[in-house]
């Protein structure tokens, strides 16, 4: 193999047990995302793109097949270097931007800072990240429900980027912005894709799918496009 | 370094305020429950053991078996008495040695008139060399003729007695009333140890003592004041080996001062323990409320905790973050308990007691951080659980509650 993968899905399913019966979320998937690609993840409700964000996000395993991120099978790993993984490796975009509500936007994005090097930020990346997302600087000490939505989300990506990830996962990260911000916060993440990240976005809106190199629909837990 | 879960610890009291404040008043009240019945227990013992404290070089011997009366007693005297008999007062004499004084003592409880008021007391027989030995005449003279008596400091005082009054002893209705000339008053002596209280009692001679109720020679009790504190066990041992030869019936009981007060601070301590038990349930109460609180916070935080753990917040960062709310609830409780306390069981126990001397006593004030560490412990191990829960939801359900 010339080229590793950034991310090999190798005959992945995840099943959840339910009352009703066992439900096949993602079913044999095989995938591989290369360091770099802008992909966007179309589908219908109920098709398994969530569950494939919780994969990609590492917040869970999959049932059978195995899954590598940066070279790493996430189930044969411990339950703490996955949440180092989750720091370090990915940033996590939010339809809902999930900002924390105790802390201002300026702590919101000095959070995943303190997380990795355990004390608070003094080299002033918080501030620049912030700044690069094209957030107002006059904004920095107020909490998240004193901002606009469209502020949250640049919060939201300073926050994700802040540690340097690889990996950008974006769940309809335009789902709850008007148009007009929504192809900002597109152009921020384009932007990101050219400086090298590799970009995966789940959207139902064919027009942000546009912006991707590639487009993989799932239906039923298979890939079908 | 200032902590960011500690932060976002101090920012979730204060955004739930009030329901803290409410949380905390219960471990206030559970501290201040604690030190101050622990305070008021303490100063009680502290008090009684200060009280007992004088006759500590005094050992008490009193018989245990049951003799018969002397014949010649002007009471019933077939009836059975206790007593100390001459042979074995002769025993404690050899075994206690020659630098201990030995107090043979008789007593008994009488009426009498003092001008036209009745009363009753008790009467100490005793031989006047022997009262100087452990009695202060504080007023008057010693016993010098057959019919002097001194009196206790409150019964001088209670019929306003002086010098040279007259006491007649017995009932009304005896055909012979004898009766006693005031000599001397005692000085007041608190209750005592040596189980010769004679702050309310009459003491006259042996010699009258035995012409008026009998049985000379069997004494109620010897007490045996020893020259040195340290060889009370030495002596107590020698003069059981000597008088208690037969182990499972013992002639006599020999008590010092510290085993009788080991027996009433220990029925005291008791009485400590129970009252902080009560102190101890309203800390569960407090525990209880700590607990709901705790709940209702992780409760109310779910989609927050997702998000921390989302974003790769380790599980113990997000434990500890929790613990660290039932620290500030508990050291806001501790600390304004540990103030109510000093204010309350100080006036509780000047209240109680009647003096505050012993309040200040590493043994007393100590309930003060006592209570204050156990309202705080409570409130962590209240935390624990919740603090526990928080850290291991699922992020992803977690993320889903709204």
């Amino acid at each position: 193999m010339i080229n590793t993968p950034l991310i090999r899905f190798a005959d992945v399913s995840k099943v959840y047990h339910l009352e009703s019966g066992d439900f096949t979320a993602l079913d044999h998937i095989s995938l591989d995302i290369q360091d770099n690609e802008f992909i966007a993840i179309m589908g219908p409700s109920g098709s398994g793109k969530s569950t494939m964000m919780n994969q990609l996000g590492i917040l869970d395993v999959p049932t059978s097949g195995e899954l590598f991120i940066s070279g790493r099978d996430v189930a044969k790993i411990t339950a703490l270097e996955r949440t180092h993984m989750r720091r370090d490796t990915i940033g996590y975009i939010f339809q809902n931007f999930y900002l924390i509500p105790l802390l201002s936007a300026y702590e919101n994005v000095e959070y995943p800072l303190i997380l990795k090097y355990k004390k608070r930020d003094e080299s002033g990346k918080a501030t620049a990240m912030l700044k690069a997302v094209g957030f107002d600087e006059a904004l920095s000490a107020h909490r998240p429900t004193q901002l606009s939505g469209g502020q949250q989300q640049r919060v939201a990506i300073a926050r994700a980027l802040v540690n340097d990830p690889k990996i950008l996962l974006c769940d309809e990260p335009t789902g709850n912005l008007d148009r007009k911000t929504g192809f900002q916060i597109m152009d921020i993440l384009c932007g990101l894709h050219s400086e090298g990240k590799t970009v995966i976005i789940v959207t139902h809106d064919p027009k942000i799918a546009e912006y991707a190199d590639r487009t993989i629909t799932l239906e039923d837990g298979r890939i079908a496009a | 370094m200032k902590d960011i879960f500690f932060d976002l610890s101090v920012r979730s009291v204060r955004l739930n305020l009030m329901r803290s404040i409410l949380a905390s008043i219960g471990i206030v009240i559970g501290v201040v429950a604690i030190s101050s019945m622990g305070m008021l227990g303490t100063n009680m013992q502290l008090q009684v053991k200060d009280q007992l404290s004088a006759g500590a070089d005094t050992i008490v011997i009193t018989a245990d078996a049951v003799r018969m009366g002397p014949t010649g007693s002007s009471s019933s005297s077939s009836s059975s008495a206790t007593g100390i008999t001459k042979t074995q007062l002769n025993k404690i004499k050899l075994a206690a040695g020659l630098t201990s004084k030995l107090v043979p003592v008789y007593s008994t409880t009488t009426q009498f008139t003092l001008a036209s008021t009745p009363g009753r007391s008790t009467v100490y027989g005793l031989n006047p060399d022997d009262i100087t030995k452990f009695l202060t005449i504080s007023n008057g003279t010693n016993i010098g003729g057959i019919n002097d008596a001194l009196v206790g400091a409150t019964f001088a005082t209670n019929f306003d007695l002086k010098i040279g009054n007259r006491i007649r002893i017995g009932q009304d209705t005896d055909t012979s009333r004898p009766v006693l000339r005031i000599v001397g008053i005692l000085a007041a002596r608190g209750m005592s140890s040596d189980n010769v209280n004679t702050d309310n009692a009459i003491i006259v001679s042996d010699d009258w003592y035995t012409n008026q109720y009998g049985g000379k020679d069997i004494y109620k009790q010897v007490n045996v004041i020893v020259k040195d504190i340290n060889t009370i066990p030495d002596v107590k041992t020698a003069i059981d080996t000597k008088l208690n030869t037969d182990q499972k019936k013992p002639a006599v009981r020999i008590s010092d001062a510290s085993s009788r007060l080991s027996g009433i601070t220990s029925s005291l301590s008791s009485i400590t323990t129970f009252i902080l038990a009560i102190g101890g349930i309203s800390l569960l109460v407090a525990a209880t409320s700590i607990f709901n609180v705790m709940m209702m916070s992780v409760n109310e935080r779910i989609q927050e905790i997702g998000i921390l753990l989302s974003i790769g917040t380790e599980k113990g960062e997000v434990r500890r973050m929790f613990l660290y709310e039932a620290v500030i609830l508990g050291i806001l409780g501790a600390s304004i308990g540990g103030i109510s306390s000093l204010i309350i069981g100080y006036s509780v126990v000047s209240y109680m007691i009647g003096t505050t001397k012993y309040f200040f006593l590493p043994e007393s004030i100590m309930y003060i951080p006592m209570g204050m560490a156990i309202g705080l412990l409570v409130c962590i191990l209240s935390g624990l659980y919740p603090a526990w829960k928080a850290s291991n939801m699922d992020p992803i359900d977690a993320l889903r509650s709204e």
